[in-house]
């Protein structure tokens, strides 16, 4: 019988998880959240640490004399240029310019990368490698990762790692000892606040896990589902592959491909990097005569909102979750657009949305209606355009 | 000296394009890494006294090709006979003749041999639409353009004009096996076997796998019926002829300049870096190597779409023909014209089952031609791909076998062999240029003809890189002798 894999934390996140509300996230099962609501999670993330199983991340190991080149050809990123001890974040596209999957680069030595990824991929990299002297290995199963994410992350980290980690730039790495193991610290994450992830054998999952909230106790550490992170990453304005793109080897219709400059990841595109990276051709052409779509910020009008709840005598209802329902967006009674996750942001008290418009109406400042059911009644609320990340804490680069 | 045009292969269908540029007034260059020019089409000599057609025993380019190229080759001798080696000592001669070659026929069946001159009717007009066919672009399947259907709309004209039973027929045959189409025409054994040899030479099929119709209908355009039309002096005469009428057209030919790379800036072809470093430019590189050692070699898989890159991988090339020739000392006996050691379909599929497994055929399938003293054997099947063995090893496997069994069938033979010369599927690759020793640059099977020639969505010689074409037997209207690709790069290069 098939089964969902469980990641190595399991035996701690299985007792910790009060609703088991078991999500599936690329074969394994990890958990939706740990308490029956998200606002004790999701303010781990805004005010203290919290801390998040990322293991089901696909992940590949590739080395060797052309390593950097083959991602290099494989990613519209400049990855010649990138340094060791940096992670790139990026997406890859067919050679039409239609986005793949997304995901990071980690250069671990001059010849040595990690890539993760959210489907799949060893086949892809594969046939992209072919003439090439790497080697591709898939450690998914092997490396196991925690997200710790919020403004205590740091100090949290501190306290159990070898070395202090104040130096450790925005998107870099380094590696260190936790608790007496080896692990890799790179500091992202899907959150946009102050957060590291962690890197580490399978095999020294648990001996983590169990330091870090140990260390995390006085600052408030608590375990996070990704239904809270799935808000938090809606105000970071970073979009998740099936939900806010559709890879184009799993559209149905050409329609459904994004490229990344719709997905407003323009600069990621390194067009002035030399030679042949799949997808250039495809690119050039869209960025000299423009996207037709673009993924940008749609903030709901309060007011508005209130006045369509006001009329059937109601407060305005927003779920208390990230909805990945796609809503219509109007422009003077048109459709030109759709949100495809909308989320309340309980630390910027607003209604907030990705949205994918049409040109010209994906210009900043520009106003929109977004689709809100108002007592079983499909009704438009005004909303306005606005620059991606909705919230960016100035402690997330410091 | 800046090249408009640069050309990687100095074979029949390179030299063809670069007469037919050049005819336009373009400034080409011919890079040829051996120290001879010719490609397939060369006479090369194996020492003193020694000296043979390597590869073909004969060759005719298509005769558009040498009246619009104004080339002077001697007329190819016609009458001579395909003949069939028996079991048992007998022979089947087929005399270009018709009525010999019916009377011959008549003693194996009456109702053969009354059949016989329509079947050649009716190949020779099957030929004649695949000769259209070749000069066809096919179209970018599956996403072509509506005026890309206008050629084929006239293509399709000419297939009706065949007539409703040959339209039918002609359509019916390609995808036949060798082994039933020749039972729709004819009764017996001996006759069925001589005409199905002609439909597996060169390829790596048997006569009863699926379309060895086409290929019948393939080899029989090239060659122009079921025997060799030999040249005098040798198919290297055609090559010469070639590089005469290029050098008069202001074209240049050098030899011994093996290309290692194709310089390519912003996904366009810039020109060749030699393999002694030497790099020259050109505004257009046009290749006549196979589309596999082209695409990964030439190009580099890293200048490629990675779909493309699995697609080239993917070409089927898988040689079979080894070459086998010996200088006889004055006494081999065997008559003049085409000899085929095809007894048997039972026979000629026997000897393909080895080459299924990665083995040398038993029994295999010879085609022999002699000139003089020197005797050329055709052996099939000799697969590229050993199973338990290396080349090596095997070189004097294939010599013994073909030497002994035809001297089964021409007693005699073996006492005459004086110097043996044998080219292996590992000399066709090293020597020759031709990745896994395939003389067709690519297998000619259903899924790698026409508009999947060399790839599907790439059959019109353009690549994913500009300025950079294929003119080789490895695209549409190649595989075989006939400078149709060549022919045809050239035109769409300068339409």
């Amino acid at each position: 019988m098939f089964e969902l894999k469980r990641t190595p934390f399991h035996e701690r996140t299985s007792r910790l998880s009060l609703p088991q509300n078991w999500r599936r996230w690329a074969g394994y099962l990890v958990a939706g959240s740990y308490d029956l609501v998200l606002d004790r999670e999701y303010w781990a993330i805004r005010d203290a640490a919290a801390l998040i199983d990322i293991t089901p991340l696909m992940k590949y190991v590739i080395e060797g004399p052309d390593a950097a080149r083959l991602l290099h050809r494989m990613t519209p990123r400049d990855v010649l240029k990138m340094a060791v001890g940096q992670v790139f974040y990026t997406g890859w596209c067919d050679d039409d310019g239609k986005l793949l999957d997304d995901g990071t680069i980690s250069r671990l030595s001059e010849t040595k990368f990690r890539l993760t990824s959210a489907e799949p991929s060893l086949r892809w990299l594969a046939m992209n490698a072919v003439g090439m002297d790497v080697t591709i290995t898939e450690v998914t199963d092997q490396v196991a990762a925690l997200s710790l994410q919020g403004p205590k992350s740091r100090a949290i980290l501190n306290r159990v790692c070898a070395r202090p980690l104040d130096k450790l730039k925005f998107f870099r790495l380094t590696e260190t000892r936790l608790a007496g193991k080896p692990v890799t610290i790179s500091r992202t994450g899907y959150t946009g606040d102050l957060g590291y992830e962690i890197w580490m054998d399978a095999g020294d999952a648990l001996a983590v896990w169990d330091a870090l909230i140990e260390a995390g106790r006085d600052y408030g550490i608590v375990p996070c589902g990704i239904l809270a992170m799935d808000m938090a990453r809606v105000e970071a304005g970073l979009f998740m592959i099936d939900v806010d793109y559709t890879a184009a080897n799993h559209a149905w219709i050409a329609g459904q491909k994004s490229t990344p400059f719709e997905m407003s990841l323009g600069w990621t595109v390194a067009l002035d990097k030399p030679g042949y990276f799949v997808g250039r051709r495809a690119l050039e052409r869209e960025h000299k005569e423009g996207s037709a779509w673009k993924l940008i910020g749609l903030e709901v009008d309060w007011q508005g909102l209130e006045q369509l709840y006001a009329r059937v005598g109601l407060p305005p209802q927003i779920p208390g979750m990230a909805m990945r329902g796609s809503l219509p967006v109007m422009h003077a009674g048109k459709q030109v657009g759709y949100a495809s996750t909308s989320t309340w942001s309980p630390v910027l008290k607003k209604y907030i949305a990705l949205a994918h418009v049409q040109r010209p109406h994906y210009e900043p400042g520009t106003a929109l209606q977004m689709e809100v059911t108002v007592e079983h009644h499909r009704l438009h609320a005004p909303a306005t355009v606005v620059k991606l990340p909705f919230y960016e804490p100035e402690w997330k680069k410091k | 000296m800046a090249w408009d045009v640069i050309l990687i292969g100095a074979g029949h269908n390179g030299l063809v394009a670069a007469n037919y540029l050049a005819k336009a007034g373009r400034k080409v260059l011919v890079l040829e890494r051996r120290n001879i020019p010719g490609g397939q089409l060369v006479t090369e000599s194996f020492g003193e006294g020694f000296s043979v057609d390597a590869l073909h025993a004969s060759a005719q380019l298509r005769p558009d090709i040498v009246a619009d190229l104004g080339l002077r080759i001697e007329a190819s001798r016609a009458g001579a006979a395909y003949t069939c080696l028996l079991d048992g000592g007998k022979r089947l001669v087929i005399d270009a003749d018709p009525a010999r070659a019916r009377a011959a026929i008549a003693e194996f069946s009456a109702r053969d041999a009354e059949r016989w001159p329509e079947f050649v009717a009716f190949m020779d007009r099957a030929a004649a639409f695949l000769d259209a066919t070749y000069r066809t672009a096919m179209p970018r399947l599956p996403h072509f353009a509506l005026r890309e259907g206008l050629p084929l709309a006239g293509l399709l004209w000419k297939l009706r004009r065949l007539g409703g039973r040959d339209m039918f027929r002609v359509v019916r045959a390609m995808s036949m096996s060798a082994e039933e189409f020749t039972g729709d025409w004819f009764e017996s054994a001996a006759l069925r076997a001589a005409v199905s040899a002609l439909a597996i030479h060169g390829v790596t099929l048997g006569p009863m796998s699926a379309g060895t119709g086409f290929t019948l209908m393939h080899n029989w355009l090239n060659r122009g019926g079921l025997a060799h039309r030999p040249i005098a002096g040798g198919v290297g005469t055609i090559t010469a002829a070639l590089i005469d009428a290029l050098k008069s057209r202001g074209g240049e030919v050098r030899t011994a300049a093996e290309v290692r790379n194709v310089m390519i800036d912003g996904q366009r072809a810039r020109g060749v870096r030699l393999a002694s470093g030497e790099e020259i430019a050109a505004s257009c590189v046009i290749s006549a190597a196979d589309p596999r050692h082209t695409f990964l070699q030439l190009v580099g898989a890293a200048e490629l779409p990675p779909e493309f890159v699995w697609q080239a991988q993917s070409i089927k090339l898988r040689g079979c023909v080894a070459k086998v020739h010996v200088e006889a000392d004055g006494r081999h006996g065997l008559p003049e014209g085409t000899l085929a050691l095809a007894p048997s379909i039972r026979y000629l599929e026997r000897a393909y089952d080895a080459a299924k497994y990665g083995e040398i055929s038993a029994q295999p399938y010879l085609e022999v031609t002699t000139s003089g003293n020197v005797v050329s054997i055709h052996f099939q099947f000799a697969p590229y791909a050993l199973r338990h063995v290396d080349w090596e090893a095997a070189r004097a496997v294939v010599e013994q076998r073909a030497i002994d069994t035809l001297d089964a069938y021409c007693p005699g033979f073996k006492a005459a062999v004086a110097r043996v010369h044998t080219i292996t599927p590992r000399d066709l690759e090293s020597d020759y240029g031709l990745s896994e020793g395939d003389l067709n640059h690519g297998q000619l099977i259903l899924d790698q003809i026409f508009f999947m020639r060399p790839l599907p969505g790439w059959s019109k010689h353009a690549t994913p890189i500009d300025g950079f074409y294929l003119c080789g037997g490895g695209v549409h209207g190649g595989g075989g002798i006939s400078g149709a690709s060549g022919r045809n790069a050239a035109k769409v290069l300068l339409s």
